[in-house]
Order: C-alpha cells, then sequence, then structure tokens
C-alpha cells in the first residue's frame, strides 16, 4: 500500500510541476532498434488487427488469460502492472476473473501472448429505454429484452442532455431512451450502470 | 344476469380485440419477420401467412360483430384462439428470441403475458359457443366485458406504454428512488471528460497507450494516470485537474520515468484553441 502511495505522491507532485524536468535522453540510449523493439505490429489489410482481441475469459494463470474469442479465435493475454483494467470502473488485474468477457488492446508478443496495455472487462454499450425505475434497479428494454441496471453509489454516473456527469441519478424519467455503458454481470441480464445517458 | 347473457356477450369483445390485432398485422405486415413464422412455414411465405391470418381474424370478427347470430362463428374464434396459443407456446420454446406478432409493432419476445392473452381469448370464445344469442341481446351483461376488456390491456405489452409507464412516471415523481444520490465529488465520467477536452491531453496524446491506469484526489485535486510511451521507453502520464477551476486550461500533465521518478515531459505553455 505505502507503494501505492510513494506512487501516488511522485506523480501528483510531477503533475503539478513540483519536480524537475530532466532530457529523456538522459537516461539512456535512444537508438531506434530499442525504440522499436516493442512497438505496435501493423494490420495487414483484411486480417484481424493483431494487436487487439476479445472474447471470454476461459482460464487464468497468474496473470496470463485465456480467452476464446467470438469468432472462434483462441487468444493469450499478458496483464502487467502497466496494463490498465476496467471493470466498471478503473481498477487492478487481479479483477479479470473466468467467466468473464474481455476487450484487450496490446502488443502482440513474437510468441503469440498479447502483452495488454488496456482490457476492459464485460464493458457493454446499450441503447435502451427506461422502462422502470426502482431501489433496486433500473428496467431497461434493450430491442425487446428486458435488462436490469445496477447503481452503484460512489461510481454511477448519469450524463443529462450531454452535460457534464454528474452522481445525481434523480432526474432519470420512466419511458426516456438512453444510452448505458455498464459492466455486465456474466451469466445474467444484469449490469452495473457506469454512465448512462439521456434526456431530462 | 346469468351465465347465458355473459357468454352472449363475449362475442362483441371477441370480435373487438380480432379487429385490433387483424389491423397492427395488416399495418405492419413486415412484423412476420420477427415472429417464428420464417421458421414455421419459411422465409418466403412468413410475409403472407402473416397477412393470411390476419384476414382470417377480420373475417371472424366481422362475421361475430354483425348479425345473424350463428354458433359457427363462436367455434372458428374458439379455434383461432387455441391456434395462436399453440403457436405461442411453440415460438416460445422453439424461437425464444422471437416476438409475437400479436398486434402489430412490437419488438418484446413472446412472453407469459402472450400465452395468458391468447389463452384468456381462447376461454372466452368457448364460454361464446354456449350462446345462443347475439352479443346485441346480452343487455346489462356487457358491463362484464368492461372488466375482462381491462384484463386484456393489461396482459397486452403493446399497451403498456398508454397505462404502465404513466403510472410508474407519476409514481417516481412522488418519491424518486435515487433522490438522494447526488454528491459534490465529481464521478469519474466528468473528469476524464475534462482530461479529454484539455489541451494537456492534446499535448500528450499521442504518447499514451492505456486507458485510465489509477486515479486518486489529494486536496484540491484529482489525478489521472496512464501508461505512456515516451521516446520508446515505458513512462506514466499523469494528469492533475483542479476541483474549484473548471477551465480547460487548467489541467496540468506530466510526463514521468517512475523507475528513476524523473519528469520527462512537461508542456509548460498550452495552446488554448
Amino acid at each position: 500500500m505505502t507503494t501505492t502511495m510513494d506512487r501516488r505522491s511522485l506523480l501528483s507532485r510531477a503533475a503539478l510541476g513540483a519536480t524537475g524536468l530532466v532530457a529523456a535522453s538522459a537516461l539512456g540510449s535512444l537508438a531506434p532498434e530499442t525504440a522499436f523493439a516493442a512497438g505496435a505490429q501493423f494490420a495487414d489489410a483484411g486480417q484481424p488487427d493483431p494487436n487487439f482481441a476479445e472474447g471470454l475469459i476461459t482460464g487464468r494463470n497468474q496473470d496470463l488469460l485465456q480467452v476464446q474469442g467470438s469468432d472462434g479465435r483462441l487468444h493469450r493475454i499478458q496483464l502487467t502492472g502497466v496494463t490498465s483494467v476496467w471493470k466498471l470502473r478503473p481498477t487492478t488485474i487481479d479483477q479479470a476473473k473466468i467467466g468473464d468477457g474481455l476487450y484487450a488492446r496490446g502488443v502482440l508478443l513474437p510468441d503469440g501472448v498479447l502483452a495488454a496495455e488496456a482490457v476492459w472487462v464485460n464493458i457493454v454499450n446499450l441503447t435502451v429505454a427506461i422502462t422502470s425505475i426502482a431501489r433496486s434497479g433500473v428496467q431497461f428494454d434493450h430491442h425487446g429484452q428486458k435488462v436490469v441496471g445496477h447503481v452503484q453509489a460512489g461510481t454511477t454516473a448519469a450524463v443529462y442532455n450531454g452535460t457534464p456527469a454528474v452522481s445525481d441519478l434523480s432526474m432519470l424519467k420512466v419511458g426516456r431512451h438512453a444510452q448505458v455503458i455498464g459492466a455486465w454481470r456474466p451469466g445474467t441480464n444484469e449490469i452495473d450502470i457506469a454512465t448512462i445517458y439521456t434526456s431530462n | 344476469m346469468g351465465t347465458e347473457q355473459v357468454a352472449a356477450a363475449q362475442p362483441l369483445l371477441i370480435g373487438v380485440l380480432l379487429l385490433w390485432s387483424s389491423y397492427g398485422k395488416f399495418k405492419n405486415p413486415q412484423q412476420a419477420d420477427r415472429t417464428a413464422l420464417p421458421r414455421l412455414v419459411g422465409d418466403s411465405r412468413a410475409k403472407s401467412a402473416y397477412l393470411a391470418v390476419a384476414a382470417l381474424e377480420a373475417l371472424i370478427a366481422l362475421g361475430l360483430l354483425a348479425p345473424p347470430f350463428t354458433a359457427i362463428e363462436a367455434v372458428a374464434a374458439a379455434a383461432l384462439g387455441l391456434g395462436f396459443t399453440g403457436f405461442l407456446i411453440y415460438s416460445k420454446i422453439v424461437v425464444p428470441e422471437a416476438s409475437c406478432g400479436c398486434a402489430g409493432k412490437s419488438a418484446k419476445p413472446v412472453g407469459y403475458r402472450a400465452i395468458a392473452r391468447a389463452l384468456l381469448l381462447l376461454a372466452t370464445a368457448v364460454l361464446a359457443t354456449t350462446a345462443t344469442g347475439g352479443w346485441w341481446s346480452a343487455g346489462l351483461a356487457l358491463v362484464v366485458l368492461v372488466a375482462e376488456a381491462a384484463v386484456f390491456v393489461m396482459l397486452s405489452a403493446e399497451l403498456d406504454r398508454y397505462w404502465l409507464l404513466p403510472i410508474r412516471r407519476f409514481r417516481t415523481r412522488l418519491s424518486h428512488p435515487y433522490a438522494g444520490t447526488a454528491s459534490s465529488t465529481p464521478p469519474l465520467a466528468a473528469t476524464q471528460r475534462r482530461v479529454l477536452l484539455s489541451p494537456a491531453y492534446r499535448a500528450v496524446d499521442g504518447m499514451l497507450r492505456s486507458d485510465i491506469h489509477d486515479y486518486w484526489d489529494d486536496e484540491d485535486w484529482r489525478y489521472l494516470s496512464y501508461i505512456a510511451r515516451y521516446d520508446g521507453r515505458r513512462a506514466t502520464a499523469v494528469f492533475a485537474v483542479p476541483h474549484q477551476d473548471s477551465t480547460p486550461e487548467s489541467v496540468r500533465v506530466a510526463v514521468v520515468d517512475e523507475t528513476s521518478g524523473l519528469t520527462l515531459y512537461r508542456p509548460t505553455v498550452l495552446a488554448t484553441a
């Protein structure tokens, strides 16, 4: 925990300009081969993007995920300390669990493992109509299918008429259309709401 | 008012219902593709089958509504009700995502309400077969139809927006379940949007490799960190967003090498374009 605190305080001071600036070249070689050694590969036309993967997590060996893509492809995805993980909110890499769905972007290593830079777990983007609002959840009609959205205090935000997001959900109205970014609860028709975009 | 009159009154309700559902089918024949019909009779015949059902409904409805009274019309309606029930149960089991297509536009898959409505139609039609006179001879028994019609409305998902949603809207207006959710701490989504719209973000956008990696609050600032790549090496881009000042220029950024703790890049004068 102290390392997180140290890290954060170092970054905070840097962002506010309280630390000195150095030229990057002072830190070592800037030879092009070093710079591009782990660079991203470029996709061939008509071929899947090598730096992207999606699917369901079917296995996890420490921080190496086995993922079954929806197109049947199998991916191996390596999570590291520098991978950003979104699961309803930015979180830590241990939150990617077996059974979760994910999208991952990163760098494809020569051994076929995707070194993930950013991972979004269970993320969904739904266009819905609000059919009911209750303390236990907001019911959505998603093109004829019922979806239950759960509000997570401190995380769920609402954007009304395109204005900046607020935590106040009391302007949600039954019958309105909405777009919802949320985290799916695997195996259910329920999601946790990250942001709901609607009108008031 | 005996069972006799109640039975005699049924054709009026059944007739009106069938006319409504027939009208819905004629108005939106393309709805046929969403039902289980393509699976049952083939893609090419689904639309004609759908329209044929609509025509049959209209025919039986007019027979029931118009004099003279004959028992055969009620029997036909009962047969139709039985057919609907069977078709809906088939849909639910074989093509669960199919909509009912009962009375026009609805994307809702067949649910228990639709099946209950078909069963109720079947029951009223069976009751009508026992009648000995037309609905115009039912007298006061017509009042019973009001209650029956209300049940039909409640079982019709197509009509929810005319009564169910207004009731729910009214209830949330009286007391909103999320009335207490407002807070003074801005949600992360708001901070992220401020970052995305800031000149600081434009200055380092090309270096960012990850989504938000970490975020924290400290006194008057909220910090967001991203993993970045600077001159070919791993770095961390950290944004500082003030709580008080909401101008885009107030967002600051630095690119830091975390292993050495040194700041690699910090745009000083940010364009305000």
